[in-house]
């Protein structure tokens, strides 16, 4: 699992002294409430508060790369959860009524903070509107995390599923045919045994870039099974499909992927099939399009032998 | 004939549990979350003394299937067992003449090859019939191992092959959400609901001679698998052995008295050893009835009548009553494949 956390340790360590800090100056200066005036309600409403605070800054510590946005995520978060948890404090200690301090403390971090924070996310906006421009052709206008494919950078065969009911709810609507393209790699199999499962799983990575970059900008391309992808092209009759088609193979012909632990060249190549849909539900559709990869492949044989 | 239990420390860590220890952490598992509750370590498995028992490499198997949580998993891993690196057995196996002497090493060698889920062979005049019995007790991981088990062989005679076979392949189960991982692994030949998890292929490409096998290197290694096998002292897992015993004498009724006797132990003994093993007596005997009645039925055609007759029992009824109970459906909907 890809983690950021070495990254981030000199943040969290201020952070946290910070807080002690905080703590170490109301011990000095005041002294403890009695019991009985000590309110649940508020000491569970600003604990916790103060807990989420930093629940979120460390979920974001956890998922971030370091860089400008981070950066001012966790300082606005930081100070957000330093003026809650001297907040907290406040509910455990009296301090004299002379001090003001405390009431700084308490009362300057928040607005900060908030501040801070709003930069950061209108920043963060900006970046993933970046990302989305590089994230085209693998997914469309809807993303769910749980769709992600486990090895490729490409979403799963469910993700794909509820593409194809889109389109079909699109189709009754429009009356316009969509195709699908499902390219198989040749001798994968082989490939795995003779090289390891290793050299296996990167050449599925490369071939799903090569892929992404011979479609069109509308197109969507996921990872079906194992060697198996699909291409979703909306809006696009057989014949073009059928070019396209082509254009995959000829490309994964001349790609001269290099092997990692040599660094020698492996011949690849795919099969391809098409075929066009309108108003089918997403399984009949695999389920034609599984069966004319099936004749492809027998055809690609036929013709070897 | 001495036979493995669930908790007996009898599968060597470094054979199947290492090839699945690769495939998580190629996958970016942490070590210490996929052995939780397996009592192993790592370095354990490198120095290639540890056994593990078939529970706690379940367990493994478990882990593993939660952490990836793909439903490839189960196929990847079929891919990388077989013929493996199991000692003198995977070397016959990797030298293998041709599918009937692959399946007939397999079958002898299950306790080294496939300890879980153990492979049994039928056949009749037309096709061949490997199909699989869960030797320790899998319970939910069964689906699991019936993918992962038929991805096994079906990737080991197309490596040691050179082509695709056409094989059959029957699963016990529904279809699940992800038919598209089974096509693209297995093929389009794809029967759920099948009431056996089972591989079947015309019997023609039984000796169709394998380019890999050298036949010297194949003979002697099949020597040494014998000379090891010897020295283990185990053929199989609990309850294949009480499948195979029952199934010799299908045709005698049976109760959990008798075949305390055959095995040389107590009744009670018996029980607490199926129980241990996630089963009882009734469930054991009534899968091999019907197993056999779908021999029956499927390979040598025979009719409701007969197949009663051949099980005792004395009327159709009582017999359809039975099947009912074993299969969730009556005898006439079950067509042969072919």
């Amino acid at each position: 699992m890809l983690s950021y956390w070495k990254f981030h340790r000199l943040k969290l360590l201020s952070i946290i002294t910070c807080a002690h800090a905080g703590l170490l100056s109301y011990l000095l200066a005041g002294a403890l409430k009695p019991l009985d005036e000590f309110v649940i309600l508020d000491i569970l409403g600003e604990g916790g508060s103060a807990m989420m605070a930093f629940i979120w800054i460390c979920l974001i510590l956890k998922s971030r790369p370091a860089g400008r946005v981070t950066t001012l995520l966790t300082a606005g978060l930081g100070c957000v959860f330093f003026s809650l948890w001297m907040d907290f404090l406040d509910e455990f200690m009296q301090l004299p009524e002379a001090l003001h301090w405390d009431h700084w403390l308490e009362s300057t971090p928040m607005p900060i903070g908030l501040l801070l924070l709003t930069i950061g996310l209108y920043h963060w906006h900006r970046e993933q509107l970046g990302l989305n421009q590089q994230m085209r052709k693998r997914e469309r206008l809807f993303r769910e995390h749980l769709h992600f494919d486990t090895l490729t950078p490409l979403s799963s065969a469910d993700y794909l599923k509820r593409q194809i009911e889109l389109e079909r709810k699109r189709y009754l609507e429009t009356q316009q045919t969509f195709s699908l393209i499902v390219v198989d790699m040749n001798d994968f199999a082989v490939l795995n045994r003779v090289h390891g499962h290793a050299e296996g799983d990167r050449v599925l990575q490369a071939v799903s870039q090569l892929l992404i970059m011979n479609l069109r900008q509308h197109d969507l391309l996921c990872r079906l099974a194992g060697d198996r992808f699909v291409a979703l092209l909306p809006n696009t009759g057989t014949f073009l499909a059928q070019t396209l088609a082509q254009e995959l193979e000829r490309a994964v012909r001349h790609f001269a992927y290099k092997s990692q632990s040599h660094g020698e060249t492996l011949t690849l190549s795919i099969t391809a099939a098409v075929c066009i849909a309108g108003d089918e539900s997403a399984e009949q559709v695999l389920e034609r399009l599984q069966s004319a990869l099936a004749q492809a492949k027998q055809d690609t044989l036929r013709r070897a032998a | 004939m001495i036979w493995y239990e669930r908790d007996q420390r009898c599968i060597p860590a470094h054979h199947q549990p290492a090839c699945l220890i690769d495939l998580a952490l190629s996958r970016g598992i942490e070590q210490h979350r996929l052995m939780r509750g397996t009592g192993l370590f790592y370095d354990d498995v490198l120095a290639g003394q540890t056994r593990i028992s078939p529970e706690h490499f379940l367990r493994l198997l478990q882990n593993a299937e939660h952490l990836l949580s793909a439903p490839d998993t189960s196929f990847l891993l079929g891919q990388r067992l077989l013929p493996g690196h199991y000692g003198a057995a995977s070397l016959a196996l990797s030298h293998a003449a041709n599918l009937q002497e692959a399946l007939d090493l397999l079958v002898r060698h299950r306790a080294s090859l496939s300890p879980l889920f153990a492979p049994r062979l039928v056949h009749d005049e037309q096709y061949l019939c490997l199909y699989w019995i869960d030797s320790c007790g899998a319970g939910t991981t069964r689906r699991f191992m019936a993918e992962t088990c038929q991805t096994t062989v079906a990737a080991m005679c197309r490596w040691l092959s050179g082509e695709h076979l056409p094989w059959h392949f029957l699963f016990s189960h529904a279809q699940p959400s992800y038919l598209e991982q089974y096509q693209a692994h297995l093929g389009n030949q794809l029967h759920f609901n099948a009431q056996i998890d089972a591989m079947i292929i015309a019997r023609e490409y039984l000796i169709k001679p394998w380019p890999r096998a050298q036949s010297t290197a194949g003979r002697i290694a099949q020597r040494d698998a014998l000379t090891e096998q010897a020295s283990q002292a185990m053929e199989q897992g609990f309850l294949e052995h009480i499948y195979a015993l029952l199934q010799a004498d299908a045709r005698q009724p049976a109760s959990l008295e008798s075949l305390a006797v055959q095995l040389g132990i107590s009744p009670s003994t018996l029980k607490r050893k199926l129980h241990k093993h996630g089963t009882h007596f009734q469930a054991v005997y009534d899968q091999v009835r019907k197993h056999v009645a779908l021999y029956l039925y499927w390979s040598r055609g025979l009719t409701n009548e007969e197949v009663a007759d051949y099980l005792g029992f004395h009327d159709t009824t009582n017999f359809r009553r039975a099947f009912k109970r074993w299969t969730g459906c009556v005898p006439s909907i079950l067509k042969p494949l072919a």
